[in-house]
C-alpha cells in the first residue's frame, strides 16, 4: 500500500514535470484578452557547428530551447514536439552582449524625492524606472548579433543604476532582465558648463563625488545613531545617499567612464580610496598606459570606433598632424588585443560607434590585429556576464541559459560572415532573409500563339528592375544583321514598371506585332523548384484586353565561373593584416621615451662653474658628484668613484633646476573651479597631466620643479600640486612627494569677478572688503568644524559630524600643515591678508605676483611672507598699473624671499632670463639673482632641504648650461632629475630625427592603405584636450594668436 | 659720461616730487630738446651696424643727423661733448609690429584703442590715436627700444599704421612715417580646435571662405572706385575706405599681412601677386618652410616674436627661437618683433627676442640688424633710422654692453639728436619705495 502510494507520488511528480515542461510559459499578471495564444515554443536548431562556449565547440549538433530557456545543446535528438530549424551549414553563437548603452532620464525625475544637494550626483535613479524600449535600435543590435544590453544613465557624475535588457521585441517586463546592474560615474564634466553651476571643472567634479562618497558614509551612521537614540536631532532624508551608502565595501559593481587612459587610473585611485567595486568604460586609448592599467587589475569595457587615418593628403595639412594622432591610428585597432594578452577582462561596446552596423566589422578589425577569436568572443559573451553578475543567465550556449543565440553562415571573425538571425529569449529574428530569388538574366518565353519564344532580359537593380524583349532571338546570323541595321527599336521592346514582390512579376510594353498596337501588360508568377530551372506561369493583357496566356523558363547561365572570378579578385584585394609600425613610447608620440631614462649609480659631471646655490657659491672648475640620484659632493677636487659615469662639463655652467613657483601646466583639471567663491576641496593633483608637451619643452629650458596651482578666480581656490618634470612617467609618479600640501587663494580683481563680464555681479565678494570677509568667515568655521570632531571623537555624544572636505582643507591651513599661496596685486589687500593671517596665527606660505608687493615689503618681511613675482609684467589690468620691474629687488632688500615664477607655459622655457632681469632691474647679485628662480623657489615650496641649491644630500636636480645661466646666449644642454638624465640637447636632436623618420613611415603607411581620411580639421579630440592649462582670470585674456 | 650720468640721476630726483600714477593722465617725463649745437659722442665703441664695431669713437650729430661717424672724426668748436668712454653706441632698437600709444592697460576697455568694428577698415590710420603720454613710451624707451611699428588690429582689413619715434609733445612729433602699411589679419586656413575655438570645424572653413571672399571684394570694389575716380574724379564721391586702397593698388604702400601658418602664408603670396600688390608678413611662423616662395616674390618677414611656443606638439621645442636662423640661411629678408604677449607693455623685451635667435643659430650681428637696420629697410624708413650713418637720423642709445643681454644697462638715449628723458613710471615708483626703506633702514645696501 504504501509502496504503491509512493509510487503514485513518483509518477504524479514526473507527470506533473513534464506538464510544465511541454506547456508552460511563464505565469502573467496580464488578463488574457481574446484568445489564448499556444503557438508551441520548442525549437531545435539542428545540424549546426555549435560554438557552446569560447573554445568548446561541437561540430555538428542541436540547440533544444523550451519557453526561452535552452533545454540542451551538443550532441542531443531534437524532442519530439520541438519545431526543427536546419541549420545544417550554420554556426550557432550565444547570443553577444553590449555591454554599454545609454539612455536619458528626464531632469525631473533627478529633482523628485530627496535629491542630493548637486543634480549631477543622483545615484537613485535607475534606468530600470525609466527605460523605454526602441525597436529600431533593438534590430540594428540584433543585426550584429546583440541580444542583451547594459542601458545606463546618460548625465551627471554619480548618474544612477543601469539595466540588462534584451535586444528582442518583448515588452519592458520580459525584456529587463537584470534591473541594478551597475552604479554608473563619470569622474569629470564637459567644458562649457558656465560660470555658475558647481562643477565646471573635472577636478570639481571628482572632489563633488568624493565628498557624496562621505556623505554617504556619514548618511549611514547618522541614522544608526538617531535610530539608537531617538533623542537625537533627526538627519535629514536623502534618497542618493541612501543608495550610495550600499556601495562602498561591497561587491556592488560600479561603471566609471574613462575618456582616457589616464582616467582609468583615476577611476582606480577612486575606487581604491572607497574600497569601491570599480569596472572602467574605456576609451581605446588604454594601450598607452598598458601596464599601469593591467596593475589595476579593473575590467575594462571598450568601445570600437577605431580613428580614422589623420589628413596628410598634402603636405601642408600632414604638417598639423602630430605624430601621436597619426601613431594612434595604426595602433588603435590593436588596443583590445594588447589589453586582453596582459590579462585584462574586457569586454565590448557599440557606444561610440558613428555606426553601430559596424560593431561586428570593427571587432574582426580587432581580431585581424592581433586579438584572438576565442577572447573576442568572450568579450561579447561570457566576460561581460560575469562582470554583469549575469553568467548563469547568459553568455554560453548551456542548459538552463535564456535562449539567446546568433547563428551565422561562417565563422564570425571571417570578413564575409553574415549573421543569418537572432534568437532573443527564445524568439528568432530573422537577419539575413533567406537570399530572394534573383529574377535577373535571360527568360525564354512562349506566348499563346507565337511560333518562336521570345526572349525577355531582365536587369538593373533588384529593386528596380529594367528589362527588354528581344523579339528576334535566334542566332548570330541574326544579330550580325542588327548589327547592319539602323533600327534596333523594331527588334527590341522596352520593359516599363517591371516589377517583382513575392514570386510575382509585373511589366508593361509597348506590344507592337506581339499583340497589337497599345500597351501590354504582363504577369506571371514564378515559380522556384528545388530541381531545375525556374519557370514562370501567367498571361499578356493586350491592349484590347484580350489575354494570351505565357510561361517562360530561364536560360543557362555562366554565373558559377563569374563567382569563382569575383571571389578571386577579392582575395587579391584583401591585404594582410600590418602590424603597428612602432612600440608605444611614454607618453606616445613625438619626443616621447621607450623608456625611463636610465640612472647611474654614480655620475660625475666635472670641470663647470658650478653655481651652487648654496654657502659655496659660485664655483669655478668643480666637479658635482651624484651618487644613487642625491648630490654627494660638490667642489674642485672631487674624485670620481670606479665605475662611474663621468661627464665632461668643461667650459659649462651647471646650476640647479630651475624651480616654477607658479605654473599650470600638465594639468586637464581645467586649472579653474569658478564657480563658488570658496572650492578648497578640488586638488590639481587629481587631474595631473602627464602627456602635456609642455613638461618636456620646459626640462629643455631647465626646469625640474614646478607647482602646478589653481587659477585665481576665487578667493579660496584649489589645493596645488607640486611636481618634478619626470617626462614619461605616470601622473603619480611626477608628484614631489616631500613636497608639503598646499592651496591657491586670490585677491584683487579676478576674484571680485571684476573682467569677467557684467553679468556677473552677485557672487559673495564683489569687493576687496568682501574678500577680507569671507577668507575670515572661512578660518572661523574650520576652527568650530574641528572642535566639533574633536568633542565627537572625545565623547561619542549625539550625531557624528559629517567630514567636509573642504572645511578639512580649510582647517589644514589654519593648523599650519597645508601652505597658503595667494595671487596678490595691491598693497592694501596684502596687508588686509597678512593682518587676518596675524589674527589666527596662520603665516602665509607665498604671496604669488605680488605685484604691490614692493609697497609693503616691510610687512612682509615681518610676517616672515615670501614673495613669487612676475619680473616685469604690468599694465595688463588696472591692479597692474603700478607693477614694477624692481619689485624683485626691492622686496629682496628688505629681507622678503623672493622669486620669479612663469605663470606661463612659454615664460617657464626661459626663467634663467626672467632671474637676470633681478640683475638689471635693481641691481641684485648674479649670484643672488639666480637664486630667484633655484633656491628661493625651493624655500617657498618648503622643499628647500630637498632641492634648490647644489649641496651634499639634496637631490640631483640639476642643469647643465652652455655658459653662464643668466646669459641671454645661453643654452640648456642637459637637465637632469634625480641623478636621471631627463634632458640633453644632443638626444634632442636624435628623438627629432627619430620623430621624422616615424612620421613619414605612417604617412607612407596611410596613403597605401587607400583609408579615408578625416576631413582637414576634423578631429577626434578628447574633451580632457579642451580644458585651458592657462589661467584664463589671471592676465586680461589675451588669446591672441601669437601666444 | 659723469655729465649724463648726473642728469639722470638729477632727472629721477625731479620726477619724485611731481609723481602722479593716475591712469591715462600724462606722463612727467619731457620731450627732449633740440640744440642747435653739435653733439659729439665720444670714446665709445660705436656699432654702426651698416658696418664694423669701430672703437674709441666718435660720432658727431648736427641739427639731429649723424654728419660723422668714426674713431678719426674732429670734435668741431662748440660741440656738446659726452664722454662715453668704455661704453657702446647702438641705433635706437626698432620693434616692427605693436600697439604702442594704442592700447594702456589691456583689461580696461576704455584705454584701448587698436580694433575698430567691422571687418574693412583700410581707412583707419593708427597714428591718430596714438597717446604721446601713455606711461608705456618711457618704460619702452628706458631699454633702448626707441622706434616702433604701430599698428591697429583685429577684423579682416585693420587699418594702417605708422613708424613711430618714442618722444614727443603730440603724435605728429611721435610719426616718422605714416601710412607704412595698411594691415591684413589673415583668416585661419585649416580649421583648429582648442579649448577657446567656440566654432566647428565646419563653421571655420565657412568663415574663412567668408572671408577670403570679403578681402577678394574689397580689392575688386577698390579697383571699380579707382576706376571710376580716375573717369570722373570731380564728381564720384568719396569712399573713405576705397580712397585709403588706392596706394595700395598703386603698389605705393605694402599690405603687411598677418599670417603664421604656411597655408596662410603661401594663400596670402598668391594674392598679392594676383592683386600686384607689394607685400609684408608678419607672424611668420611657418614662414622657414617656403623660403623659395618668399625670396621668389621678394616678400619680407615681420617675425612675430622669438619668445613663443611650438604651434603644433610634434614639433621641436626650439621651432620658434630658430625661425630667425633658418630665415637668414634661406636668404629671406626679415626682421624680429617682440610681438609681446600684453601688447605695448612688454615692448622693451625685444632685445631678448634677439637673443634668443642668437643662442639658437642667428648670428650675433644679424640678431642687432633685425631689430634696428631690418626693421627700417622693411618699414622703408631706411633712410633715416637703422644705422649709424652719416646722413641718418641721431637716433640711438648708450649702454655699458650688448644690449641683447639683459643685465645690459642703457644708459643715454637720444632721438633725432634730442636727449631722451630715460625716467619712467617704474623708476619714479622704485625711487619712491626705496626712499621708504632707507627711511625704514631696511636698505640692505
Amino acid at each position: 500500500m504504501s509502496l504503491s502510494r509512493v509510487c503514485w507520488c513518483a509518477a504524479s511528480a514526473v507527470l506533473f514535470v513534464t506538464l510544465l515542461k511541454s506547456h508552460a510559459a511563464p505565469p502573467t499578471t496580464i488578463p488574457v484578452e481574446g484568445l489564448r495564444h499556444n503557438t508551441p515554443r520548442v525549437h531545435a536548431l539542428t545540424g549546426a557547428r555549435i560554438v557552446i562556449a569560447p573554445g568548446r565547440v561541437v561540430e555538428q549538433g542541436t540547440v533544444v530551447i523550451r519557453d526561452g530557456v535552452i533545454e540542451a545543446a551538443g550532441d542531443v535528438k531534437p524532442p519530439a514536439d520541438a519545431r526543427i530549424w536546419d541549420l545544417n551549414g550554420k554556426t550557432i553563437y550565444a547570443g553577444f552582449i553590449d555591454a554599454y548603452g545609454e539612455a536619458s532620464i528626464s531632469s525631473d525625475a533627478a529633482k523628485a524625492g530627496t535629491p542630493y544637494w548637486n543634480s549631477l550626483i543622483t545615484p537613485q535613479l535607475a534606468i530600470a524606472n525609466h527605460y523605454k524600449a526602441s525597436s529600431d535600435a533593438n534590430k540594428k543590435l540584433r543585426a550584429q548579433g546583440v541580444t542583451a544590453r547594459l542601458v545606463a544613465p546618460s548625465s551627471g557624475i554619480i548618474k544612477g543604476t543601469s539595466s540588462l535588457v534584451l535586444t528582442g521585441d518583448d515588452p519592458n517586463r520580459e525584456a529587463i532582465i537584470h534591473d541594478r546592474v551597475a552604479q554608473h560615474i563619470r569622474l569629470t564634466v564637459s567644458p562649457g558648463r558656465g560660470r555658475e553651476t558647481y562643477p565646471n571643472s573635472p577636478m570639481g567634479a571628482v572632489a563633488l563625488a568624493r565628498q557624496a562618497m562621505l556623505d554617504a558614509d556619514w548618511y549611514g551612521d547618522a541614522w544608526a545613531a538617531y535610530r539608537a537614540n531617538s533623542t537625537l536631532p533627526r538627519p535629514e532624508r536623502n534618497d542618493a545617499l541612501d543608495v550610495l551608502q550600499a556601495y562602498p565595501d561591497s561587491s556592488n559593481l560600479i561603471i566609471a567612464d574613462a575618456s582616457n587612459e589616464l582616467f582609468v587610473l583615476r577611476a582606480d585611485e577612486y575606487a581604491r580610496q572607497f574600497a569601491l567595486n570599480i569596472a572602467v568604460r574605456g576609451s581605446g586609448h588604454e594601450y598607452k598606459r598598458l601596464d599601469a592599467i593591467v596593475a589595476t587589475g579593473r575590467a575594462i569595457i571598450l568601445p570600437l570606433e577605431f580613428p580614422k587615418p589623420p589628413n596628410v593628403a598634402s603636405a601642408e595639412t600632414a604638417l598639423n598632424v602630430d605624430l601621436e594622432d597619426l601613431m594612434h591610428w595604426d595602433i588603435a585597432p590593436e588596443n583590445a588585443a594588447r589589453l586582453d594578452q596582459a590579462g585584462v577582462g574586457i569586454s565590448f561596446t557599440s557606444h561610440g560607434l558613428k555606426d553601430q552596423d559596424t560593431f561586428l566589422n570593427a571587432i574582426r578589425k580587432a581580431v585581424e590585429r592581433g586579438l584572438s577569436s576565442d577572447s573576442a568572443l568572450r568579450a561579447l559573451t561570457t566576460a561581460p556576464a560575469r562582470l554583469f553578475g549575469v553568467e548563469g543567465k547568459l553568455g554560453t550556449i548551456e542548459r538552463g541559459k535564456i535562449a539567446n543565440l546568433v547563428v551565422t553562415d561562417g565563422d564570425l571573425f571571417a570578413e564575409k560572415t553574415k549573421v543569418i538571425e537572432t534568437w532573443v529569449d527564445g524568439t528568432r529574428y530573422e537577419v539575413t532573409a533567406k537570399p530572394e530569388f534573383d529574377i535577373r538574366g535571360e527568360w525564354k518565353v512562349s506566348v499563346e500563339g507565337a511560333k518562336h519564344p521570345i526572349e525577355i532580359e531582365l536587369a538593373g537593380e533588384s529593386d528596380k528592375l529594367t528589362g527588354s524583349i528581344d523579339l528576334e532571338h535566334e542566332d548570330e546570323e541574326t544579330s550580325d544583321k542588327e548589327e547592319e541595321s539602323d533600327e534596333d527599336e523594331s527588334d527590341e521592346i522596352k520593359l516599363s514598371r517591371v516589377g517583382f514582390r513575392d514570386a510575382r512579376l509585373s511589366c508593361t510594353f509597348e506590344a507592337k506585332e506581339l499583340c497589337g498596337e497599345g500597351v501590354a501588360r504582363l504577369t506571371v508568377v514564378v515559380s522556384f523548384p528545388e530541381k531545375g530551372p525556374a519557370t514562370w506561369l501567367g498571361h499578356v493583357t493586350c491592349a484590347d484586353g484580350s489575354r494570351l496566356s505565357v510561361t517562360a523558363t530561364r536560360m543557362d547561365e555562366d554565373e558559377e565561373e563569374t563567382e569563382e572570378a569575383s571571389k578571386d579578385k577579392d582575395k587579391k584585394k584583401a591585404k594582410d593584416p600590418v602590424a603597428a609600425s612602432f612600440a608605444v613610447n611614454y607618453p606616445l608620440g613625438a619626443f616621447g621615451r621607450a623608456e625611463q631614462p636610465k640612472r647611474s649609480k654614480t655620475v660625475l659631471l666635472k670641470n663647470a662653474t658650478v653655481w651652487t646655490c648654496g654657502k659655496a657659491g659660485i664655483v669655478e672648475n668643480a666637479s658635482v658628484l651624484i651618487v644613487n640620484g642625491r648630490i654627494r659632493e660638490v667642489g674642485e677636487d672631487v674624485v670620481v668613484p670606479k665605475g662611474g659615469v663621468v661627464v665632461d662639463a668643461t667650459g659649462k655652467h651647471i646650476t640647479p633646476g630651475i624651480i616654477d613657483c607658479h605654473s599650470h601646466m600638465a594639468t586637464d583639471g581645467g586649472v579653474n573651479e569658478s564657480t563658488q567663491a570658496i572650492t578648497a576641496e578640488v586638488r590639481i593633483g587629481d587631474f595631473i597631466d602627464a602627456d602635456d608637451i609642455s613638461i618636456y619643452q620646459q626640462l629643455a629650458g631647465g626646469v625640474t620643479t614646478s607647482n602646478i596651482l589653481h587659477g585665481s578666480a576665487n578667493p579660496i581656490g584649489g589645493q596645488n600640486q607640486v611636481i618634478k618634470l619626470r617626462w614619461g612617467a605616470l601622473p603619480d609618479a611626477m608628484k614631489f612627494a616631500q613636497a608639503p600640501q598646499g592651496i591657491k587663494f586670490a585677491l584683487g580683481e579676478n576674484v571680485k569677478q571684476s573682467n569677467w563680464g557684467d553679468e556677473y555681479t552677485s557672487r559673495y565678494p564683489q569687493t576687496r572688503m568682501g574678500v577680507e570677509q569671507i577668507m575670515r568667515d572661512a578660518f572661523h568655521a574650520a576652527k568650530v568644524y574641528r572642535a566639533e570632531w574633536e568633542q565627537w571623537r572625545q565623547t561619542r555624544q549625539g550625531l557624528p559630524p559629517r567630514v567636509d572636505l573642504e572645511l578639512e582643507a580649510i582647517a589644514e591651513i589654519v593648523e599650519g600643515s597645508r601652505w597658503i599661496h595667494c595671487h596678490s596685486y595691491r598693497q592694501d589687500e596684502i596687508l588686509a591678508l597678512i593682518r587676518t593671517l596675524d589674527e589666527f596665527g596662520i603665516r602665509i606660505g607665498t604671496f604669488q605676483h605680488i605685484l604691490e608687493g614692493y609697497k609693503v615689503a616691510d610687512a612682509m618681511a615681518k610676517h616672515g611672507a615670501m614673495g613669487s613675482a612676475f619680473s616685469d609684467w604690468w599694465a595688463y589690468k588696472f591692479e597692474v598699473y603700478d607693477a614694477i620691474p624692481y619689485a624683485g629687488a626691492l622686496m629682496h632688500n628688505a629681507g622678503v624671499t623672493v622669486s620669479f615664477n612663469s605663470d606661463d607655459r612659454e615664460l617657464a622655457r626661459h626663467l634663467n632670463h626672467e632671474a637676470a632681469k633681478a640683475v638689471k632691474y635693481g641691481g641684485v647679485s648674479p649670484e643672488e639673482a639666480l637664486k630667484f628662480v633655484t633656491l628661493n623657489p625651493a624655500k617657498q615650496l618648503r622643499i628647500e632641504k630637498y632641492v634648490g641649491a647644489l649641496e651634499a644630500g639634496k637631490h640631483a636636480d640639476l642643469v647643465v648650461w652652455s655658459g653662464s645661466p643668466l646669459s641671454n646666449f645661453s643654452r640648456c644642454e642637459q637637465t637632469w632629475i634625480d641623478g636621471h638624465k631627463y634632458f640633453d640637447i644632443d638626444e634632442d636632436r636624435k628623438l627629432r630625427d627619430e620623430e621624422n623618420r616615424m612620421r613619414n613611415a605612417l604617412v607612407q603607411k596611410i596613403l597605401a592603405s587607400g583609408e579615408k581620411m578625416k576631413e582637414d580639421g576634423e578631429t577626434d579630440m578628447e574633451e580632457s584636450d579642451l580644458w585651458p592649462r592657462d589661467d584664463l582670470f589671471c592676465h586680461g585674456h589675451d588669446h591672441g594668436s601669437h601666444e | 659720461m659723469h655729465r649724463y650720468k648726473k642728469l639722470f640721476i638729477a632727472t629721477l630726483l625731479g620726477s619724485l616730487g611731481s609723481l602722479s600714477s593716475a591712469l591715462l593722465l600724462a606722463s612727467p617725463e619731457i620731450p627732449g630738446e633740440s640744440t642747435d649745437r653739435p653733439i659729439a659722442v665720444i670714446g665709445a665703441t660705436v656699432h654702426p651696424v651698416s658696418g664694423d664695431a669701430i672703437e674709441n669713437a666718435t660720432l658727431l650729430v648736427r641739427k639731429g643727423k649723424i654728419v660723422a661717424v668714426g674713431a678719426k672724426v674732429r670734435v668741431p668748436e662748440g660741440a656738446i661733448t659726452i664722454d662715453a668712454a668704455g661704453k657702446h653706441l647702438y641705433p635706437g632698437m626698432f620693434d616692427a609690429y605693436t600697439d604702442m600709444g594704442l592700447v594702456e592697460v589691456n583689461a580696461v576697455r576704455a584705454s584701448v584703442d587698436e580694433r575698430e568694428t567691422g571687418s574693412i577698415n583700410p581707412n583707419v590710420k593708427s597714428w591718430v590715436s596714438v597717446n604721446p603720454d601713455s606711461e608705456i613710451l618711457p618704460v619702452t624707451r628706458s631699454n633702448g627700444v626707441l622706434l616702433t611699428l604701430s599698428a591697429p588690429n583685429g577684423g579682416l582689413i585693420s587699418g594702417q599704421s605708422a613708424v613711430l619715434q618714442l618722444d614727443g609733445w603730440t603724435w605728429e612729433d611721435l610719426a616718422l612715417r605714416t601710412g607704412v602699411g595698411v594691415h591684413v589679419a589673415w583668416p585661419r586656413m585649416s580649421p583648429s580646435i582648442d579649448w577657446d575655438t567656440d566654432e566647428s570645424a565646419k563653421e571655420q572653413i565657412e568663415s574663412r571662405d567668408k572671408a577670403l571672399d570679403q578681402l577678394r571684394k574689397a580689392f575688386a570694389d577698390a579697383r571699380a572706385y579707382a576706376k571710376a575716380r580716375r573717369a570722373d574724379e570731380s564728381n564720384h564721391p568719396i569712399d573713405l575706405r576705397w580712397e585709403a586702397m588706392l596706394p595700395v593698388l598703386n603698389g605705393d604702400m605694402p599690405l603687411i599681412v598677418d599670417a603664421d601658418d604656411i597655408q596662410q602664408i603661401q594663400a596670402a603670396v598668391a594674392f598679392a601677386e594676383q592683386q600686384r600688390v607689394k607685400l609684408i608678413l608678419y607672424g611668420g611662423y611657418d614662414a622657414p618652410h617656403c623660403t623659395e616662395l618668399l625670396k621668389k616674390h621678394d616678400v619680407a618677414v615681420i617675425v612675430g616674436g622669438v619668445y613663443r611656443l611650438p604651434q603644433r606638439r610634434s614639433e621641436p621645442y626650439d621651432t620658434p627661437f630658430t625661425i630667425p636662423a633658418r630665415l637668414h640661411e634661406a636668404g629671406v629678408r626679415f626682421c624680429i618683433s617682440g610681438s609681446g604677449r600684453f601688447g605695448a607693455s612688454n615692448v622693451r623685451n625685444l632685445p631678448y627676442h634677439a637673443a634668443m635667435a642668437v643662442a639658437f643659430g642667428l648670428p650675433h650681428d644679424e640678431a642687432i640688424k633685425s631689430i634696428t637696420a631690418y626693421p627700417a629697410e622693411i618699414l622703408g624708413v631706411a633712410g633715416h633710422v637703422g644705422t649709424l650713418e652719416k646722413g641718418r637720423d641721431a637716433t640711438f642709445i648708450i649702454t655699458n654692453g650688448d644690449p641683447l643681454e639683459t643685465a645690459t644697462q642703457v644708459e643715454a638715449a637720444y632721438i633725432q639728436g634730442r636727449e631722451v628723458d630715460l625716467n619712467d613710471r617704474h623708476k619714479r615708483l622704485w625711487k619712491k619705495y626705496e626712499e621708504k626703506y632707507r627711511r625704514l633702514g631696511l636698505m640692505n645696501e
